[in-house]
C-alpha cells in the first residue's frame, strides 16, 4: 500500500509566522503526526506523543542532523549534542554531577541573594526593561560565573549565542548572516574558556580536569565548555522574558502566586511550557519509521517542534490557557531523554529565584507592549517595558 | 489484556537525581542522601502501576523504566496473552 506523504508548503521560520505560531502548529498537529515541509525538505513532529516518542529514543532517531543545514551539522561536529553513546555519556558525564539537582541545590542561597539583589536595584526606578533590565542580566552573570568566564568582556555573548542558535535552522537568511559570528564566538571561547582564562574551581576548569584525568580528549575541551556556554544563556533570558511578560499580562495567576508560593516551581514550568525558549531541533530516523500508515524511510530529516507539542490539545487540557496550578510536569521544554537539556535543573532555580524575588517585593505589576525577537530555534523578547507596585 | 503489574528500574548511568519520580511515586523511590535514586519497590503491585508510570514518565532524562508484565492468562489451557 502506498501512503500519500501529507505535506504543508507554511514557513515556519517567517517572521509572520513567529509572532503567533501557535495556530500554524495547530494546523499541522491536525494534519499528521508527521507532516513534510516542502520549503525545507524536513519532517514536522508536532503533537506531543510523537515528539516525545522521538527525543525519547535515540537509538532509533539520530541527533546528528540537530541543525537543519548541513554545514552547521559539520560544524558542530562529534560534539555532545549530535554524538550517541558512548561518546555523548563520557561527555555528559564531565558536567553531569556538578549540574544535578543535588550540586545544584548547593547554589540556592547564592541564586536567591542575586535575585534579591537584582530586583531590588530595579525597584528602585518605576519603570525598567524585563529584558535587557533584567532577564538578560541574571543568566549571563550566574552562568558565566559557574563556568568561570572572565568577568570582563561577556557583553557581546548574547548576541554571539543568539548567532548560534540561528545556525541550527535552515540555510535561510537567519542563518546565512549568523554564519560569520561563529568565528567571533569561537574566538571568545578561545580567549576566554581557556585553561588559563578560566577561574579556579569553575565548571569550566572540571573540563580540563576531565582531560587530565583522560576522560576527554583535549581538542574537545574548549567546544565543551563552549557548549555549556551557549546553552544556558540566551535560553533562560527568553525563559525569564516569557515569565515576566506572561505573570504581567495574567494579573490573576500573578494573584495565585501571592497567595500561595509553592506553586512557584508549577508556574516556572508552566512558563516553559506555554512559551518554550527553545522550540525545534532535528532529528533523523535512523531505519524507517511507521507512523499511522505513514513510512518513514531511513535517512528521513525530522524537525522536533517542542513549542508545538507543548500545545497539543492531545495532551493538555486547554493548551493555550496559561494556568500556573496545572499538572505540567511531563512538558517538553528542556527536551527529554538522551539528550534533555543538561542544564535544567539550573535553569529551573534560575527562574525561581527570580520569582519568589519578585512576589516577595512586588504587590502587582504591568507590562507594555513587547518587542519580539526573532531567531530560528529560540522564541523570546527583545524588550518589555515593566511597571511595577511595590508591597 | 492491560498488562497489570510490572518491574521499575533505574538506569543509574542516566539518572542525575531530578528527583520528579520521589514527587510522584514517594511509596516505590526515594533519593537517598547522596542524591542517588534508589528503587524501594521494584516489583510493583497493580494498586501502584498508575504511579509507577506517571514516575516514569516524568523522568527527565528517560532514565527510570517499568517493563509491564502480563498476567498469567485465567483460563486454564488460554493461549498466553500478549
Amino acid at each position: 500500500m502506498t501512503t500519500a506523504t501529507v505535506q504543508s508548503d507554511v514557513d515556519i521560520f517567517s517572521e509572520e509566522t513567529m509572532r503567533d505560531p501557535y495556530a500554524i502548529y495547530a494546523s499541522l498537529r491536525d494534519t499528521g503526526p508527521a507532516v513534510y515541509l516542502s520549503r525545507y525538505d524536513v519532517y514536522a513532529v508536532a503533537r506531543y506523543a510523537e515528539a516525545r516518542h522521538v527525543l525519547g529514543n535515540w537509538e532509533d532517531f539520530s541527533s546528528a542532523d540537530i541543525a537543519l543545514n548541513e554545514q552547521f551539522n559539520g560544524y558542530v561536529g562529534e560534539g555532545i549534542l549530535r554524538a550517541d553513546p558512548p561518546l555523548h555519556d563520557h561527555l555528559r558525564g564531565v558536567l553531569a554531577s556538578r549540574l544535578a539537582p543535588r550540586a545544584i541545590r548547593a547554589l540556592r542561597h547564592d541564586i536567591d541573594e542575586r535575585a534579591a539583589n537584582l530586583v531590588d536595584s530595579l525597584l528602585d526606578r518605576a519603570t525598567f526593561d524585563g529584558v535587557t533590565d533584567l532577564a538578560q542580566a541574571f543568566p549571563v552573570q550566574i552562568v558565566g560565573d559557574l563556568i568561570g568566564l572572565p568577568a570582563k568582556g561577556r557583553e557581546p555573548l548574547l548576541e554571539l549565542i543568539d548567532a548560534n542558535f540561528n545556525c541550527f535552522g535552515p540555510l535561510n537568511d537567519r542563518t546565512m548572516a549568523s554564519f560569520p559570528k561563529l568565528q567571533k564566538l569561537a574566538e571568545y571561547v578561545a580567549a576566554s574558556a581557556s585553561r588559563d582564562a578560566l577561574s579556579e574551581g569553575s565548571m569550566g576548569q572540571a573540563v580540563y580536569d576531565a582531560v587530565d584525568a583522560g576522560h576527554v580528549p583535549e581538542e574537545a575541551a574548549p567546544w565543551l565548555v563552549m557548549t555549556y556556554v551557549t546553552a544556558g544563556m540566551d535560553t533562560t533570558v527568553h525563559a525569564l522574558g516569557h515569565l515576566l511578560w506572561l505573570l504581567g499580562t495574567h494579573p490573576d495567576q500573578w494573584a495565585v502566586l501571592r497567595d500561595d508560593s509553592s506553586l512557584v516551581p508549577s508556574a516556572v514550568r508552566e512558563v516553559l511550557r506555554y512559551e518554550s525558549p527553545v522550540q525545534l531541533f532535528g532529528r533523523t530516523v535512523r531505519s524507517g519509521w511507521s507512523i499511522d500508515g505513514l513510512d518513514l524511510p531511513a535517512g528521513s530529516r525530522l524537525a522536533v517542534l517542542y513549542g508545538s507539542a507543548n500545545r497539543d490539545e492531545r495532551k493538555w487540557e486547554n493548551p493555550d490557557r496559561f494556568d500556573v496550578t496545572r499538572d505540567n510536569i511531563e512538558h517538553l521544554a528542556f527536551g527529554y531523554g538522551l539528550h534533555g537539556c543538561g542544564g535544567q535543573a539550573l535553569a529551573t532555580l534560575e527562574g525561581e529565584a527570580l520569582l519568589r524575588a519578585l512576589l516577595a517585593r512586588v504587590e502587582r505589576f504591568s507590562v507594555g507592549e513587547p518587542v519580539r525577537h526573532f531567531n530560528n530555534v529560540l522564541r523570546g523578547l527583545e524588550s518589555l517595558p515593566v511597571t511595577v507596585v511595590r508591597g | 489484556m492491560r498488562p497489570d503489574s510490572g518491574r521499575l528500574s533505574v538506569d543509574a548511568a542516566r539518572c542525575e537525581g531530578h528527583g520528579m519520580c520521589e514527587q510522584l511515586a514517594p511509596a516505590l523511590v526515594h533519593l537517598d542522601d547522596d542524591g542517588e535514586l534508589i528503587v524501594d519497590v521494584p516489583d510493583v503491585a497493580p494498586s501502584e502501576m498508575a504511579q509507577a508510570h506517571a514516575a516514569v514518565r516524568a523522568c527527565p532524562v528517560a532514565a527510570l523504566s517499568l517493563d509491564e508484565k502480563a498476567q498469567t492468562p485465567a483460563r486454564t489451557g488460554g493461549l498466553p496473552n500478549r
